[in-house]
């Protein structure tokens, strides 16, 4: 009866922003993002690529219920010259260029498999 | 500064409705990114809508509406023998700008079945025989979409069935309805999943300790060799050492029974391991297998768009609250 729609876990509600951001009034050099209608599957790459960062200093996420679609992405950086949205930018950046790399190892990596392997499945 | 990855893909196997593969040079957090897309954020399209004109089978409107819902509705793009990637060619519904339906974010597919009409063209003997209405008798409004009856070929052949059964008619029994398909992602429902299975497995470096393996007989190394219950080792049969398998990537799980069975061999506990199996942690090994609706590889190709869609959204996002 009072089930959200299962959409709700993906579209955006028509009041929402995709991010927000929140500085964090304690920790200098640090803030909360909140993604919404994300899930772990963007939040822990995103994760696991600002902790790469040098200039990071702590990056963590958290996806506060499994029936509430938004993840806390908390970014403090080690220095007051980089703002946490901009290390935010360069980890989104790298993954972008590390997925285009794999778009065309997929492809260089299929068609040479098809080579070798002429199993008549060509022009499939 | 760019903290950028340069991963690498190498093909183990290639079959319409199977992929293996192995990902190297990235960790966990991309390859469950790859999973996790190809399981629930690949588009598809699956039957989301069923308009009855008549139904007296024995099954009532829902149940039959559930089931043209889970069967795989595969879209080939124009001169493509493959299951390929629909989003191209449509639009998700909720962002159609159409009143109600369109070409442009659906297809129709027409049922009728009727028991009596078509059991005068069958032979006197099966008349008494009930008619299973399948996945055949969908007729698609659009040339490029179809429901995909069997995963391959093979399986056809073995069959007894025509496609997949959706419900049995008897004498005066009639079935006819309009069924519209719709794209969508199976974060909405596992009907618009394209995958059956989608894991990985972390790889096992297995090392051979050849210089510790020397102060072992031979019955000793058979005896390793036997207490790995995956049988990972063997004995090469010229220089009598200890190897691993071939396949060993694929039978790997349990390796303490090897780690107690060594331990017993070695003159001190302190000694080298003879053998050692660890997990990489940057070295996976991909098993996709689909459903039907899309070929494999179409599966992980469009699991690379769709990251990348997102990643590109994000990216926006973020310039945008810079602001
Ligand atoms: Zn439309």
């Amino acid at each position: 009866m009072n089930a959200p729609e299962r959409s709700a876990a993906f579209i955006l509600d028509d009041d929402e922003e995709k991010i927000e951001y929140a500085a964090d009034t304690k920790v200098s050099n640090a803030g909360t993002f909140t993604l919404n209608k994300e899930d772990h599957t963007m939040s822990n790459l995103l994760r696991m690529q600002l902790l790469r960062d040098p200039q990071v200093k702590f990056a963590g996420y958290m996806h506060p219920h499994p029936l509430v679609h938004k993840i806390h992405l908390k970014i403090q950086t080690t220095t007051s010259q980089v703002a946490p949205a901009e290390t935010l930018s360069a980890a989104i950046e790298d993954l972008s260029n590390e997925t285009d790399h794999l778009i065309t190892q997929v492809t260089d990596a299929i068609e040479k498999w098809k080579r070798e392997n002429d199993t008549g499945m060509m022009g499939m | 500064m760019p903290q950028q990855r340069f991963p690498k893909i190498e093909i183990l196997q290639i079959a319409p409705h199977y992929i293996q593969f192995i990902l190297s040079e990235t960790d966990t957090s991309m390859a469950n990114a790859l999973r996790r897309i190809m399981i629930a954020e690949v588009p598809t399209l699956a039957i989301d809508l069923v308009e009855y004109a008549e139904n007296s089978s024995v099954l009532n409107d829902e149940y039959i509406a559930h089931r043209l819902g889970l069967i795989p509705i595969r879209f080939m793009a124009e001169g493509s023998l493959k299951g390929g990637d629909c989003h191209t060619a449509f639009l998700p519904h909720q962002e159609c700008v159409c009143y109600d339906r369109c070409p442009r974010c659906s297809v129709e597919f027409e049922l009728d079945v009727n028991f009596d009409k078509y059991n005068q063209t069958r032979p006197e003997q099966e008349r008494d025989l009930s008619l299973t209405v399948t996945s055949r008798n969908l007729i698609s409004n659009n040339m490029l979409v179809s429901p995909a009856h069997f995963l391959n070929e093979e399986e056809q052949d073995e069959s007894h069935d025509e496609g997949i059964s959706i419900v049995k008619l008897g004498p005066g029994q009639h079935l006819k309805l309009k069924a519209i398909a719709r794209m969508g992602i199976s974060k909405e429902h596992a009907k618009w999943c394209p995958v059956a299975v989608a894991t990985y497995r972390f790889w096992p470096e297995i090392t051979i300790n050849q210089e510790a393996c020397s102060m072992l007989t031979l019955e000793q190394k058979q005896e390793l060799v036997e207490a790995c219950p995956d049988r990972i080792l063997e004995l090469d049969e010229i220089t009598g050492n200890l190897v691993a398998v071939e396949n060993a990537y694929e039978m790997a799980t349990f390796t303490e029974d090897l780690k107690v069975a060594q331990n017993a061999m070695k003159k001190r506990p302190e000694d080298d391991d003879f053998v050692k199996v660890v997990q990489s942690q940057d070295r996976f090994v991909f098993s996709v297998e689909s459903t039907g609706a899309m070929d494999a590889e179409e599966i992980l190709m469009s699991s690379l768009r769709v990251l990348k869609d997102k990643l590109n959204y994000l990216a926006a996002e973020v310039e945008k609250l810079k602001d």
